[in-house]
């Protein structure tokens, strides 16, 4: 185990580098820069060049890329020129606050989708089971903004539950910032809690017909040891993949939702950044996100491997 | 997900457990089946709206009147009008044709792109086939909405961009799939029948795989015109999709929202219409091959 670690931890440390590389050579690569975007139609080449002089805009991209993986090294992040402050500031409360909105959302979607995956899945031919199945495909289907605008419009404007408009600014207390966090993690929620569901209702469905569950049946064992001990070790670690990807697009994915609540967190600090070309916070943020999913799949792996014997031996691969 | 199209005299040989199979013959089609017209007939709506809405007898589209600001349904406006006095009704049905002709060039694109590349790794094998599974994979991996943002923001909002950009990428799981599947059919006894024959490989795709693993195919690319137009109207959603004044769905979703208390039309007509086709186009994916584990 320690050794596959080891192994797996090198593997996503090499790939970050690379991915890190590729994408500030990417965003470099783009047509237009933060100069083009601060001075906007005003530009004339003589400020344009001005901006750029002053900002390390002019240097050779590679020597820029240098500059900014030894930067990275002292643990600076760049500096956002639209913004005049240096990206690492920038996020701090961003990363805050997306946390918070991640971690209620999670704790409202994953242990419900869970267990209602479970249940719907053993009797997946029922009409509770089926309804749930569709309601939750009705909301993986429809668009982030949609979903939003209407528990927005339901939970907000005609039963006043929730406040509808986030007015805190992004370095508020978290006491201050709560009563805001709810209308967009029950939106993530929902999207979430569907996801995670029908793949554990997918998984537990395909897993108590398989022949190693009937065995256990006919030897006697009782159902609810049958779920626990034959069914829930196999219909999990395909579900715990799910659960990953959807915690780490929680954290870093939530563009749409951020901005339908106006909640100042690290998707709409993206979107800003991408609208005013600010290409450090671009790039920060870029390398932010696939840190994050790149940890989600290591973790995934190793709890998958603690929970099936046959990955840890190897067997049922091709 | 080696799931080959049924009408084939070769192989009867089925992976699938013939009871279930039968279980499940027996009991879904009924209520599949007028669940596919249901939603067959709306996306035919749809589009049969896009293309004719400028026939209809509809005010202009983007025809502004001061005087007429924010109002409730009316004879003259039956969904009212939006904070600039333009009819509610018209925007709306004039709003699904820039995601909907995006969405339909960009998927034809993103098929033919999957088609040819998941073939050409499955028929060449070797280096060639890791190469164009490690870009494929390389290409899934990054955050599409991110990307459109990316082009969107820096190259330009033009319909082009927004197309080829949405088509290169969402025909990786195009490719990755037609990929799978051919190489299920290759190793059958048509195709090495077809190779004894002397059969290019260009022959072989086009005649002994393509219609083995057409009803994969098909499935997979309106799954991906669905993510398609949910990707584009949420580009529009965020300001960086269509310019206005042109109708929009998602566009009017976000601009509608500032004055939710005085008027609900604006914000509730579009989604109801963006919602309603992009359920048909998915409701018309058969439920079997969605979502289910491999």
């Amino acid at each position: 185990m320690t050794g596959y670690v080891l192994r797996r931890a090198a593997l996503s440390v090499g790939v970050f580098v690379v991915m890190a590389v590729l994408t500030y050579l990417g965003v470099a690569a783009l047509p237009g820069d933060a100069c083009t975007a601060l001075l906007g139609r005003f530009a004339t080449t003589e400020k344009l060049a001005q901006c750029r002089a002053d900002n390390g805009l002019d240097a050779p991209v590679l020597q820029q890329l240098g500059d900014w993986v030894a930067g990275l090294l002292r643990g600076d992040l760049g500096y956002s020129v639209k913004r005049g402050a240096p990206v690492g500031e920038l996020m701090a409360p961003r990363i805050r606050n997306a946390m918070l909105l991640a971690g209620v959302a999670s704790l409202l979607a994953f242990p419900a989708a869970i267990a209602v995956g479970l249940a719907t899945g053993r009797r997946e031919q029922s009409k509770v089971s089926r309804t749930v199945d569709t309601a939750a495909l009705v909301a993986m289907t429809l668009p982030e903004f949609v979903t939003a605008s209407v528990l927005w419009l339901v939970l907000s404007v005609w039963l006043p539950i929730l406040p509808a408009v986030t007015v805190v600014s992004s370095d508020d207390s978290i006491i201050d910032l709560l009563p805001n966090v709810w209308l967009p993690a029950i939106t993530l929620a929902v999207l979430v809690f569907a996801h995670v569901m029908r793949s554990m209702r997918a998984s537990v469905s395909a897993t108590s017909r398989r022949p190693f569950a009937d065995a256990a049946r006919l030897r006697g064992v009782a159902e609810a040891t049958v779920v626990r001990r034959h069914i829930l070790p196999a219909a999990l670690p395909p579900t715990v993949n799910v659960v990953a990807v959807t915690a780490a697009w929680l954290l870093t994915g939530t563009f749409v939702v951020e901005v339908v609540f106006n909640y100042p967190g690290l998707g709409r600090l993206a979107v800003d950044a991408i609208a005013d070309r600010d290409t450090d916070l671009i790039v920060a943020l870029t390398l932010l996100g696939l840190a994050v999913y790149i940890t989600a799949s290591f973790l995934a792996d190793a709890v998958i491997r603690l929970l099936d014997p046959r990955v840890r031996a190897g067997v049922g691969r091709s | 997900m080696s799931t080959v199209d049924p009408v084939d005299p070769v192989d009867p040989v089925d992976p699938v457990d013939p009871v279930d199979d039968i279980d499940a013959r027996a009991t879904a089609p009924r209520r599949r089946r007028r669940w596919l017209s249901v939603g067959a007939a709306v996306v035919a709506g749809h589009v049969l709206l896009a293309l004719f809405v400028p026939l209809l007898p509809l005010q202009a589209p983007t025809a502004q009147d001061a005087t007429a600001v924010l109002q409730g349904s009316s004879g003259a406006h039956w969904l009212g009008t939006d904070d600039l006095g333009r009819d509610v009704l018209s925007r709306t049905l004039w709003g699904g044709r820039p995601s909907i002709g995006i969405a339909f060039g960009a998927v034809l694109l993103a098929a033919l792109l999957g088609v040819l590349i998941g073939a050409a790794a499955a028929l060449a094998g070797g280096w060639l086939d890791d190469v164009l599974m490690r870009v494929n994979d390389v290409l899934l991996a990054l955050p599409s909405l991110l990307v459109l943002m990316l082009m969107a923001s820096f190259v330009g909002r033009q319909p082009v961009v927004l197309t080829l950009t949405l088509a290169v990428m969402y025909a990786p799981p195009i490719a990755r799939l037609v990929r799978g599947a051919t190489l299920g059919v290759l190793g059958r006894d048509f195709v090495v029948a077809a190779r004894l024959r002397g059969a290019g490989s260009g022959e072989i795709v086009v005649r002994e795989v393509l219609p083995n693993i057409r009803g994969v195919v098909i499935t997979e690319v309106a799954m991906q015109f669905s993510w398609i137009l949910l990707a584009f109207s949420s580009l529009s959603f965020l300001g960086l999709g269509t310019t206005p004044p042109t109708p929009e769905w998602g566009l009017m979703v976000a601009g509608a929202r500032t004055y939710i208390t005085i008027n609900a039309l604006p914000l509730v007509a579009p989604m109801v219409m963006l919602a309603s086709l992009v359920l048909a186009v998915n409701s018309l994916i058969d439920r079997s091959a969605l979502g289910e584990p491999s």
